[in-house]
């Protein structure tokens, strides 16, 4: 590897070092701590408190929720950006900047919010009621914060790779013969395959981490509706600093195992258009 | 027919985008749509294929109507000017995916694609993605694509604009041979007109979403109709001349027509003059053709195989020369010369030429150019810088002429200024406007146009004429104008109130006459209208109807015309046309 690369950015070398440092105090410094504090830990404690049957429940409810909020948010995040770049109507500034509100709300407020409109006696809870359907308190009320939150992030990552899809493409789909089933199946989903699955990526990992507006409508009953991160607040309140540090380190590696498994997917997909056309 | 377009019309934002465009396309026929970007062919073909619908008239495709048909099942190729390849499939797929949605089976899909890829000269290419192909080669794979499913119409959308100039000639070569091979009808839309020359069998121009001119490439090059499409069509020198018996005289110097006219009324015209036909000499005796004026070489450009030169023009022509094909000002003449000539007879610039024009063509149009008229000359300037007369001007490549009338609507007085009317008179609305149009008419004025002040260009142009005598002239005014205005066009045909019923039928005939006289003799397409009662008063209630309309009015007979017309002149709100010709 050579330092001598023209750019516009004043010296490879110097942007490097920037680089590496940054992503070292900021990112792998802390993440180093953690482990080390879980490291602390004796190793039959470390299973103990990992692998107990709340904990089990809670990863379990963490990482369900969060795959099914990204997968809602990849079909719905899909629709939306496909509104608001193909359609002109007015109020479209309006709803496009209404997408990053998610981002911007305290996500307590969002859990407060959420809670309100959905318990037993909220504004759409009450009619729920007496179907059966309850969403506060429960499995479903998570993710349904979890889908408030993450959503952003899918609409955000299909929205350029929509732009990119030409209406040309479809046009000359069309005068081939396709109809609309058949020009979206084979047309444009292929086309915009990657940044769905960047969306999905992106909103799950922003689902896993997310604690704040989770644990108003969660009702946070251990084994049933008790998210990880919470558990580790649970443990930091109690003084268990090494319990809470093993459990995020095993959230941490599951995540990085579900990140890094998607990287590859798509990777893999970028590789074997190359490779076809060999 | 292949393709038979019938008075298709697009509007775009309330103003027609293709307006009323008719066109028959026979079988295995290369027709190319002409015209400069914003005229509308790509829209027209557009509708050819059903991508965009249309407002008003019906397309049909060998003999089906096609109108409401959704693309997919219009069974015509398409291919774009950026390629539109799926850029995540191979060639292979490209080329299968008509077949694929047609659920062709795999064997019968692979062996129409080698004989596609054998017929753009792509063989072997199958597997490679569109992104490592080069230009030229993507669009061979996109015409293959488009040719699969053995469309019976093929469209090629400028398919050679993104591409430079060698890789085009090749495409152009390939995709007029496949064309030939296949024997399959196909429209090309460019605004390149040498890339119209090199592939059309015939070609249509198209300006301001009108279809001027349909012909053989070298027949609307040597006779056009339209100011347009000479000068659209190549280079071409627009002179204003005048013609009497003995040929066209430009300046002090008659040169003879390229061909006879049946019309052989002495009157102002516009001459056509190529730069290649303009011969330049030492002296009036070294020409081999009609002596035009003398010049001085303005300018000389070598463009390698011609020679492009610049003559201001030193003696008799002057202010005549309207259109200079750069647009530049002056009474100068584009020339061309090829090498020969060049060898000839060397010339630089400052030099004394002698011009002669080999051959003169003149545009059958009756508006040649404008003369503001006025009571005073500060009137007439004024008047000269109406918005929509000025316009007219400008798109007409033409100069607006000043005459002052002291006398002007003085009952009995005479014309003070020298000389016949020339070209169309136009003369601002006011209070009296009837008096003074019929003054000026029957003093020789033949088309006369009445401004008033802030009038703007409009949208639609109202015809009617009163007497059979003026029906063509009027039709031959209207074509010229609406020619150079995007707007739509309304025949509007009226009878006397009492005989409604006996004349009804009637009417729908003269209408249909009309119509279709007015598209064979002019290529005017125009909509038809029928409406009973008085004619002036008919026709201010039409104009009432919409804001920016015109009315073009044909008159054979001017007793009481001030008293008749007084309602629609006199302090009107509405530019109207009239064209006067009386009965000998």
């Amino acid at each position: 590897m050579s330092f001598r690369q023209p750019s516009v950015l004043p010296g490879f070398g110097l942007t490097f070092g920037f680089t590496t440092f940054f992503l070292s105090a900021i990112v792998l410094l802390p993440l180093a701590a953690l482990a080390l504090a879980a490291a602390s830990l004796h190793w039959s404690d470390f299973v103990h408190v990992v692998l107990s049957p709340r904990a089990l429940g809670s990863y379990r409810l963490s990482f369900g929720a969060s795959f099914l909020a990204a997968a809602i948010n990849l079909v719905f995040g899909l629709i939306i950006a496909w509104t608001l770049v193909r359609y002109e109507f007015p109020g479209r500034g309006l709803i496009d900047a209404l997408i990053d509100m998610p981002f911007a709300l305290p996500t307590a407020v969002s859990g407060i919010a959420l809670t309100t409109v959905f318990a037993h006696n909220g504004w759409i809870g009450r009619y729920l009621e007496p179907w059966g359907v309850k969403v506060a308190y429960t499995w479903v009320g998570v993710t349904l914060a979890l889908t408030l939150i993450s959503m952003p992030f899918a609409v955000r990552a299909v929205q350029p790779a929509l732009l990119e899809v030409q209406r040309d493409l479809e046009e000359a789909a069309e005068t081939l013969g396709a109809g609309r089933i058949y020009v979206f199946r084979r047309i444009i989903l292929p086309a915009v395959l990657p940044a769905l699955l960047t969306g999905f990526t992106l909103a799950f990992a922003r689902a896993l981490g997310e604690y704040g507006s989770v644990i108003f409508i969660a009702g946070n009953l251990p084994m049933k509706t008790e998210i990880t991160p919470l558990l580790i607040v649970i443990h930091l309140e109690e003084f268990d600093y090494h319990g809470a540090a093993a459990l995020g380190v095993v959230m941490l590696g599951f995540s990085f195992v579900v990140l890094l498994a998607i990287n590859l997917l798509q990777a893999w997909g970028r590789r074997r258009h190359v490779r076809a056309a060999h | 027919m292949s393709i038979t377009l019938d008075q298709v019309t697009k509007h775009y934002a309330g103003a027609p985008v293709v307006n009323d465009v008719s066109l028959d396309i026979g079988d295995g026929e290369f027709f190319v749509l002409l015209g400069p970007s914003g005229s509308g062919k790509s829209t027209l073909l557009r509708a050819i294929a059903g991508l965009s619908g249309v407002d008003h008239g019906r397309i049909a495709l060998h003999g089906r109507d096609v109108t409401h048909v959704a693309a997919r099942k219009r069974g015509v190729g398409l291919v774009f000017q950026n390629y539109a390849l799926f850029r995540h499939m191979t060639v292979a797929e490209n080329i299968e995916f008509a077949l694929r949605v047609r659920h062709m089976r795999a064997g019968a899909r692979r062996q129409r694609r080698q004989e596609l890829l054998r017929l753009v000269a792509l063989e072997g290419m199958d597997q490679r993605l569109p992104a490592q192909l080069s230009g030229g080669q993507q669009q061979r794979v996109a015409v293959a694509r488009a040719l699969a499913h053995k469309p019976e119409v093929l469209l090629l959308d400028e398919p050679f604009g993104a591409l430079d100039a060698k890789i085009r000639e090749e495409l152009r070569r390939t995709i007029r041979q496949v064309q030939r091979e296949l024997g399959i009808t196909t429209v090309l839309v460019t605004h390149d007109q040498e890339e119209a020359f090199a592939m059309a069998d015939r070609i249509g121009v198209m300006n301001l979403g009108r279809l001027l001119e349909m012909g053989a490439p070298h027949d609307l090059y040597s006779r056009p109709a339209t100011r347009f499409v000479a000068t659209f069509l190549g280079a071409a020198n627009l002179i204003l001349a005048r013609r009497t018996p003995d040929g066209i005289q430009m300046g002090a110097n008659t040169v003879a027509a390229a061909e006879r006219s049946a019309d052989v009324e002495e009157r102002e015209v516009v001459a056509v003059v190529r730069p290649e036909e303009v011969e330049v000499a030492a002296s009036r005796e070294a020409l081999s053709s009609g002596y035009l004026a003398r010049g001085v070489v303005a300018e000389v450009v070598f463009t390698g195989a011609l020679e492009s030169l610049r003559v201001r023009l030193e003696n008799g022509v002057q202010a005549p020369l309207l259109a200079q094909p750069d647009g530049a000002a002056g009474a100068s003449l584009l020339v061309t010369r090829t090498q020969h000539e060049q060898r000839g007879f060397e010339i630089h610039p400052g030099q004394d030429v002698a011009i002669g024009v080999r051959r003169v063509h003149v545009l059958p149009t009756p508006l040649s150019s404008f003369t503001a008229c006025a009571a005073s000359p500060a009137l007439a300037d004024a008047l000269s810088r109406q918005p929509l007369l000025a316009e007219l001007a400008v798109r007409m490549k033409t100069r607006i002429a000043m005459r002052a009338e002291p006398q002007l609507g003085v009952p009995e007085a005479a014309c003070a200024a020298d000389g016949p009317f020339v070209g169309t008179t136009a003369l601002a609305s006011q209070t009296d406007c009837a008096h003074r149009a019929e003054w000026l008419l029957r003093r020789g004025a033949q088309d006369l146009l009445v401004l008033p002040e802030h009038a703007a260009v409009p949208q639609r142009v109202l015809i009617h004429w009163m007497g059979e005598g003026s029906r063509s002239a009027t039709l031959a005014v209207s074509a010229s104008v609406l020619r150079h205005l995007s707007a739509e066009a309304v025949y509007v045909g009226i009878f006397p109130q009492q005989s409604a019923r006996v004349r009804a039928q009637h009417g729908m005939r003269d209408l249909l006459d009309a119509r279709s006289e007015a598209q064979l003799a002019h290529g005017l397409e125009m909509r038809t209208e029928l409406r009973f009662g008085d004619v002036a008063q008919e026709l201010a209630l039409r104009l009432a109807e919409a804001p920016a309309q015109m009315l073009i009015v044909g008159v054979t007979d001017l007793t009481r015309f001030a008293e008749r017309f007084r309602g629609l002149l006199d302090g009107g709100q509405w530019p109207m046309l009239i064209v006067y010709r009386g009965s000998p």
